[in-house]
């Protein structure tokens, strides 16, 4: 069953050109020009029922403002899409009784007040039956385990308990589809565990579609299945998470420590990452060479005390991704 | 993988009749959550209100000052002037304690932060409105009954027309300030002309509209419509003239309407900040 | 780095800087456009006070003067600056004890700070206010009150001071001043005379405001300034500094009070 459905999704900014210098503002002031900035350039996509995907592309590549335009916040400039049967920006309420959203930066608890009285009023907005709303609630205390600062005002927590409830909240009326706009930034890495493990069990249990956005290779890797990479507003992959590592896998990371100063290293489809002394960070291209050429170049000349050869951060992968893209659009 | 409409059971009775009475429960649960959120801060809640008290007396002083000297102001007497402050402070009581986001609307739009009243199943505008409460407007509210017990008539009939003339001018305030704050759809932050705006509503209901004439009174029953609050004290409460009454309905209507209207025509404009997030 | 020439320089810094005060700007327009109500509203009303009595002067105050009054008074109470925000400040940080010891060097410093930032704002929004009284009811005939303004002003300032200072002192008891501030604020309004003349009170009003300090602040600078009381120039001016004095003398005795207190408890 389709979750997500887009087509040709667009969404055309109106933005103000701003002048140069002095004279300039003052002209905008009372003449605005306008530019016309594309920040959806017409995506296609289909997300299944249950599934987990991350919606990922560089700072401005239009992420949030897709998830936007998919939870009914924005209206595109053209373009359909459905969401669990519904147009977000025509059947916005009703669609909103189904799904949840998260962001990261617009927190939907009262900063005064603590959680559960946020819980409560969330029982109000989406129209719970008493009786299902005190079971959900108990539950989503229990499994994101924050029995101990329900009653402590939200402003009190730190980020990391801030984030539990915030997710806890938009779940509270159990909805299909769980919308997530950079949910872990700003975490710390046992934090962001945490929350992925959570968000991960909530789609095992009951069905909920997961879409996210992310800067957190973490998240992609430890979360969801399907990757959907979007630069400069157009679709860019769209396939598993394993395929786009393979495709994108190209490079292996070395890290040596030698029992002398290497000095200066030149090997061809090597590249010095980083080099402090005898301890070194090579970046192997295996499309030119092989880690055992390597070494035993290497060990030719070297004597090696220690060596660990691992795939790059996922980090890595995806910034590759887009220089891979940024090329090719630069030669057509 | 699952196939959603077999296993999902959703907890949620919208569907159910009685929506009226659920929209109810969800206002009062946000106005209660309000309140309980200015009891945090308990001393200064006090203090707030206590300073907008001070604030509205400073002004009766000095009325009761200038009536002392000067017994008539075209045809105003005391009673009316404190009326007037009376349908005044308790409109704009009614707008800061209950839609206390309606001036600050400019604001949200121009930043962003309609994002969130935007992924909720509620009336945008209805929930937008009603997640804030200013504190110290409550003074304003407990001053407007005060003058009313203490100026006003007490009588059935008396406190019905003061009734209609808190609802009318509450009216005006909000739906005033909603026009002035969707400015930002079209026209960037507008917070400063939003805000001077509804401080000139403001101030023109503070005043007898008997001293205005001309273009200045024109203004107040048109593009700064304070005057249907100013004279609610001479039109209204003294005795009941028509053709104000039918202009103050109209004008509180005509401005809901308007409101609303501006309001969800403009959510299609709205950029959720991302406006910002451009600018190069 | 691109390297400018010295007038192209000066040029863009010159840019940078009045850009950086268009904080300053927005603030001053609010501040305009504050000061243009007010004074429209305070001229209908006025207007229909004289039609109504019918008479060209009230107790002695023509309607021009009456709106050039007005013009003098807001003037004066919209640039002080809040002094319990400072002080309250200083307090809670225990840095009023420590930084100045003595009561006098602390008092004159603050006077200091205090005085030329008002100089400023009172020279802007003299100015201001002008514009909008020359534009709303014309020219002030032009008399020696005006002359004796700057003096009355220096002496109406130093009195608010003093009596600024003695409500944000009060931090060393209370939790809070700015309430304290505001009231205070609202008695200039008021029984200050910033609103009307005190001689347009009652009777008994008038007597008890004359045995206040509130009157020396901003109604005795306004009259002279207008050319009302031209004879009792040198008796305000006296009594300015009378007041001065002896608020002078609780501050002091309050501030010494004050840090010991806070000595005793250890901040």
């Amino acid at each position: 069953m389709r979750s997500i459905q887009v087509d040709r999704l667009e969404k055309i900014f109106q933005v103000k050109k701003k002048q140069e210098g002095l004279a300039g503002s003052l002209k905008s002031l009372f003449r605005p020009q306008y530019a016309n900035k594309a920040a959806v350039e017409g995506i296609t996509f289909t997300v299944e029922q249950g599934e987990t995907v991350a919606f990922l592309g560089p700072n401005g590549a239009g992420k949030s403002t897709t998830i936007k335009m998919l939870t009914g916040i924005l209206h595109p400039s053209s373009g359909t899409a459905e969401v669990l049967g519904c147009c977000p920006w025509t059947e916005r309420s009703k669609l909103a009784y189904r799904i949840g959203s998260v962001f990261g930066q617009k927190s939907q608890l009262w900063y005064h007040l603590p959680p559960i009285d946020t819980f409560e009023l969330m029982s109000r907005i989406y129209e719970l039956r008493r009786e299902d709303y005190k079971q959900r609630r108990d539950n989503l205390i229990e499994r994101f385990e924050l029995g101990p600062y329900l009653n402590t005002p939200v402003r009190k927590l730190s980020l990391g308990e801030r984030m539990r409830c915030e997710i806890a909240a938009s779940l509270i009326h159990r909805p299909q589809a769980l919308f997530l706009d950079e949910p872990t930034i700003g975490l710390d890495a046992v934090v962001k565990q945490r929350i992925r493990e959570l968000i991960l069990e909530m789609n095992r249990e009951e069905g909920t579609t997961i879409f996210l956005t992310s800067h957190d290779a973490g998240d992609v890797e430890k979360l969801c299945d399907r990757a959907i990479v979007i630069n400069h507003g157009g679709l860019v992959f769209n396939g598993q998470v394993e395929i786009m590592k393979q495709q994108f896998l190209t490079h292996k990371t070395v890290q040596l420590v030698l029992e002398d100063d290497p000095g200066n290293l030149v090997l061809e489809g090597v590249a010095v990452l980083s080099s402090s002394g005898s301890r070194l960070t090579l970046s192997v291209d295996t499309g030119l060479t092989t880690i055992e050429s390597v070494l035993s170049a290497l060990m030719a000349s070297h004597r090696i005390v220690d060596v660990t050869v691992q795939d790059p951060p996922m980090e890595d992968i995806i910034t590759r991704m887009y220089g891979t893209f940024v090329a090719k659009e630069a030669v057509t | 993988m699952l196939t959603a409409d077999e296993s999902y059971t959703g907890i949620s009775g919208h569907d159910q009749p009685g929506k009226l009475r659920r929209l109810l429960r969800f206002v009062t649960a946000s106005w209660r959550l309000n309140l309980a959120g200015a009891m945090e801060f308990r001393f200064s809640f006090l203090l707030t209100v206590g300073t907008m008290i001070v604030n509205n007396i400073v002004w009766i002083i000095f009325w009761g000052m200038y009536f002392k000297r000067f017994p008539v102001l075209n045809g105003w007497t005391l009673q009316d002037v404190m009326m007037m402050w009376a349908a005044a402070s308790g409109g704009f009581g009614i707008m800061s304690v209950f839609f206390g986001n309606a001036t600050r609307l400019a604001n949200l739009i121009a930043t962003g932060q309609l994002d969130v009243y935007l992924a909720q199943p509620k009336p945008v505008l209805l929930n937008v409105l009603i997640s804030r409460m200013s504190v110290s407007a409550i003074g304003d509210l407990l001053f407007a009954l005060f003058i009313f017990i203490g100026f006003g008539d007490v009588s059935p009939v008396g406190i019905v027309k003061f009734a209609a003339a808190l609802l009318i001018s509450s009216m005006i305030f909000i739906f005033f300030c909603v026009i002035a704050g969707c400015l930002s759809f079209w026209l960037g932050n507008t917070e400063g002309l939003s805000f001077q705006l509804f401080n000139a509503l403001l101030v023109f209901a503070t005043y007898p509209t008997a001293i205005f004439k001309g273009f200045g009174r024109l203004v107040l029953f048109t593009v700064i419509p304070a005057g249907f609050i100013s004279s609610m004290p001479v039109s209204l409460i003294r005795e009941i003239d028509m053709p104000f009454l039918y202009g103050a309905v109209g004008m509180a209507a005509g401005l809901c309407a308007g409101g609303i209207l501006l309001f969800y025509r403009g959510l299609r404009r709205y950029t959720s900040g991302n406006m910002m997030g451009l600018r190069r | 780095m691109i390297s400018l020439s010295k007038p192209a320089k000066y040029v863009f810094i010159g840019k940078i800087t009045l850009r950086n005060q268009l904080a300053y700007v927005f603030d001053f327009m609010v501040r305009s456009v504050f000061l243009l109500l007010i004074l429209y509203i305070f001229m209908q009303l006025w207007q229909s006070t004289f039609a109504g009595e019918g008479t060209s002067t009230i107790n002695g105050y023509t309607f021009k003067q009456m709106m050039w009054y007005l013009v003098f008074t807001e003037s004066m109470v919209l640039a002080t600056p809040s002094l319990s925000t400072r002080i309250e400040e200083e307090v809670k940080s225990g840095d009023v004890a420590f930084k100045l010891i003595r009561p006098v060097s602390f008092l004159a410093f603050h006077y200091a700070e205090y005085m030329s930032e008002v100089a400023i704002r009172y020279a802007i929004n003299l100015i201001l206010g002008s514009a909008i009284g020359l534009l709303l009811v014309g020219p002030l005939p032009v008399g020696v009150g005006l002359a004796w303004l700057p003096i009355m002003a220096i002496g109406g300032f130093t009195v608010n001071f003093m009596l600024g200072m003695l409500v944000a002192l009060s931090a060393f008891w209370v939790e809070e001043t700015r309430g304290l501030e505001f009231v205070y604020n609202k008695i200039l309004f008021t029984i200050g005379g910033m609103l009307m003349p005190l001689e347009l009170f009652p009777e008994s009003l008038q007597r008890i405001g004359q045995w206040l300090p509130f009157q020396t602040v901003v109604y005795f600078p306004a009259r002279t300034a207008v050319g009302m009381h031209l004879g009792e120039i040198t008796g305000a001016i006296a009594t300015q500094w009378l007041w001065v004095v002896l608020i002078g003398l609780m501050v002091w005795l309050l501030y010494r009070k004050g840090v010991r207190k806070l000595n005793v408890n250890g901040g």
